[in-house]
């Protein structure tokens, strides 16, 4: 049986119930990269040009981590999912960075995603990806049907619960129930992280920052615990149009969220993320405009955690102190 | 007499405050950390002891700071607080007017926005630290005077030369090139501090609504040029305040002397003694996962207190023995 290796990074946290449905029906076998950790990033950091953003590096760790296990690596080249809005370029041009960077790898499976060239466009994509397990265009649908389907439960399971993709795909795979004790029994505040699913759920990348505020008594939202068209009539309302597949994200859940009047908002970034720069700007003067608590939070490679505590517990001190609860 | 121990352990120095019922500072003392915080923390208690009036009772202690949490095991804190909260509230007791807190430390800068008596923002630096009080002190060296001269120098400038801020590699090429040039020292000094306020402003302030009334206190407040610097730029007199490098250690221990004063505890300080006791900071590797990551542990007396720096809580919460 062919084995696909799917790395545990980007558009995994977005889509993975979908990828692994669809490869699993066409009789593929789905393995998945472990965890991040100090050599899956030491090992793509080696390989990488110093601009790029630390996920992408990660990502390159995660190709590594794979090679020998699997006999194809699923990097899509996610270009745009319609309505305008177009991924970043190191998205896009996934596959041939991996290609180039990696040329160990195994087969790299890269589907262009593009639904501003159409449908026709999109099918034709996914009947040449499926073609490497089957010549049957009917198999390919039906593969196709079940991705879907899985993707609406995945999104379901996270909306309807209030799960984070990480725990929505555990919950899904591995029938684990959510650690409650994690999270104290009444949660004193309520604060929305918004960014990339990539920075906000790689556990190793953002330093465990949503088990942490969860520790702290802290209920999280996130961007896929609202309705999806809700995020969008927010980025709208505040810039417009979206350009960026992640605008809804970053954008859109800031509006949202800050409108519902959380306690708080804070953002996830890397550093030398191009989109964010932008992005980020636009819900810091949201923010200063409602009088909102938000912090920006910028990640690089520091394995030292001391200043992202130092801002997070004088960002929750502040909330409160703003509140009148205590100091 | 009641008092009470702020401990501020800094990148570059450590600073000791003892207060009163009263939140007047009995005694203090400043070091250099110089990389080892437990001596001076040692060092600092020993120093307090000698200085402090005899009758003193100390009910409570707190510590804040990059070392917080290493000072705070080290002596039982009561609090361990971020540096952020502890500024505001000692500023606030002093400068009851405050809306805009400069902080400029050795190796990062605050910039704290207060309106009605609550912080409503707050930022941080980067990753750069060109903004802070060591790239002064890198300058210093490289244009051989003491950091204790600068702001002297700075004073007497009269044209300012124009250099680079952004980034401490381009600042140091720029600074070269204008001495080739033949740029007065005087000159060249008031520059850098006119491109460190500039820096911190564009980065540190980005996007933050500056009004006065404005204080201006950590190490670097003592840089007269930087002051200077501050008011030419904001056409206004920037207020520094007594005690301004110990801002953080007094909101320490003011903190600290509210909730002792509301929960009523007894103190977990484990008294000036910690300064005798011969504490022995190791690390090892953790084998359990792939991240191989560097736990650092602290004990006294063969006894472990603390670990700390998993990526985990596996350390953090295993049994101290």
């Amino acid at each position: 049986m062919a084995k696909v290796g799917i790395p545990r990074a980007l558009l995994y946290y977005l889509y993975y119930p979908a990828w692994k449905a669809f490869f699993e029906k066409l009789g593929a076998e789905v393995v998945v990269s472990s965890p991040t950790n100090k050599t899956i990033l030491n090992s793509g950091v080696s390989r990488a040009v110093a601009d790029t953003c630390l996920p992408v590096k990660i990502f390159f760790g995660h190709v590594m981590s794979m090679i020998g296990e699997c006999d194809y690596i699923f990097a899509p080249a996610v270009t745009s999912l319609g309505n305008e809005a177009y991924n970043c370029s190191k998205i896009i041009g996934l596959p041939n960075m991996t290609r180039a960077l990696i040329p160990e790898c195994p087969i790299i499976l890269d589907p262009e995603i593009n639904l501003e060239k159409g449908r026709y466009h999109f099918y034709q994509s996914i009947y040449k990806l499926g073609r490497y397990f089957t010549h049957n265009p009917f198999r390919i649908k039906k593969a196709v049907e079940e991705a879907w389907e899985n993707n609406l439960a995945y999104q379901s399971v996270m909306f309807d619960e209030g799960l984070t993709p990480v725990e929505a795909i555990d919950r899904m795979y591995q029938g684990k129930q959510q650690p409650d004790s994690s999270v104290a029994s009444a949660p004193s505040l309520t604060i929305a992280v918004i960014g990339h699913p990539y920075v906000i759920y790689d556990e190793y990348l953002s330093h465990r920052l949503i088990h942490r505020l969860q520790s702290m008594g802290v209920k999280i939202l996130t961007p896929e615990m609202a309705p999806e068209k809700a995020l969008y009539d927010a980025a709208r309302k505040l810039v417009g149009i979206p350009h960026w597949s992640f605008e809804t994200d970053i954008i859109g859940a800031g509006e949202y969220y800050l409108e519902k009047k959380v306690d708080g908002v804070i953002n996830l970034s890397v550093f030398g993320c191009g989109p964010d720069s932008m992005m980020v700007t636009f819900v810091q003067h949201r923010a200063r405009e409602l009088n909102a608590p938000f912090l920006h939070l910028s990640l690089d490679e520091h394995t030292s955690d001391g200043g992202l505590l130092t801002r997070l517990e004088a960002f929750l001190d502040m909330i409160k102190w703003r509140e009148r609860i205590c100091v | 007499m009641k008092a009470y121990l702020g401990v501020d352990v800094g990148s570059v120095t450590t600073k000791l405050v003892l207060l009163d019922g009263s939140n007047e500072p009995l005694t203090s003392i400043y070091l250099q950390t110089r990389g080892n915080p437990v001596d001076m923390i040692k060092r600092g208690l020993e120093a307090i002891r000698k200085q402090m009036p005899l009758e003193v009772e100390i009910c409570g202690v707190a510590t804040t700071g990059s070392g917080r949490a290493l000072a705070g095991v080290m002596i039982g804190a009561d609090l361990v607080k971020n540096e952020i909260t502890a500024h505001a509230v000692a500023t606030m007791s002093c400068v009851p007017d405050v809306q805009t807190i400069f902080e400029i430390g050795g190796q990062d800068s605050k910039i704290i926005i207060i309106r009605d008596g609550v912080v409503t923002d707050f930022g941080m630096n980067s990753v750069c630290a060109a903004g802070t009080g060591s790239f002064l002190e890198h300058q210093a060296e490289r244009l051989n005077i003491r950091i204790e001269d600068f702001g002297g120098h700075a004073l007497k400038s009269e044209n300012p030369a124009r250099i680079a801020g952004r980034c401490t590699v381009f600042a140091e090429s720029d600074m070269v090139h204008k001495q080739q040039m033949g740029y007065p020292l005087n000159d060249i000094i008031y520059g850098l501090c006119q491109a460190l306020v500039r820096n911190y402003l564009n980065n540190v302030a980005l996007n933050k609504e500056i009004r006065p009334k404005m204080a201006f206190q950590g190490g670097v407040a003592f840089n007269k040029g930087i002051i200077r610097a501050f008011n030419e730029t904001f056409r206004t007199e920037v207020y520094v305040p007594p005690y301004s490098e110990l801002m953080g250690a007094i909101g320490a221990a003011m903190l600290v002397r509210h909730e002792m004063g509301s929960n009523g505890h007894r103190t977990k300080f484990k008294g000036f003694s910690v300064s005798q006791t011969e504490f022995k900071v190791s690390s090892f590797m953790c084998k359990a996962c792939p991240n191989l990551c560097e736990i650092s542990q602290i004990s006294a007396n063969g006894k472990v207190l603390s670990r700390w720096g998993g990526r985990c809580d596996k350390w953090e919460r295993a049994e101290v023995k």
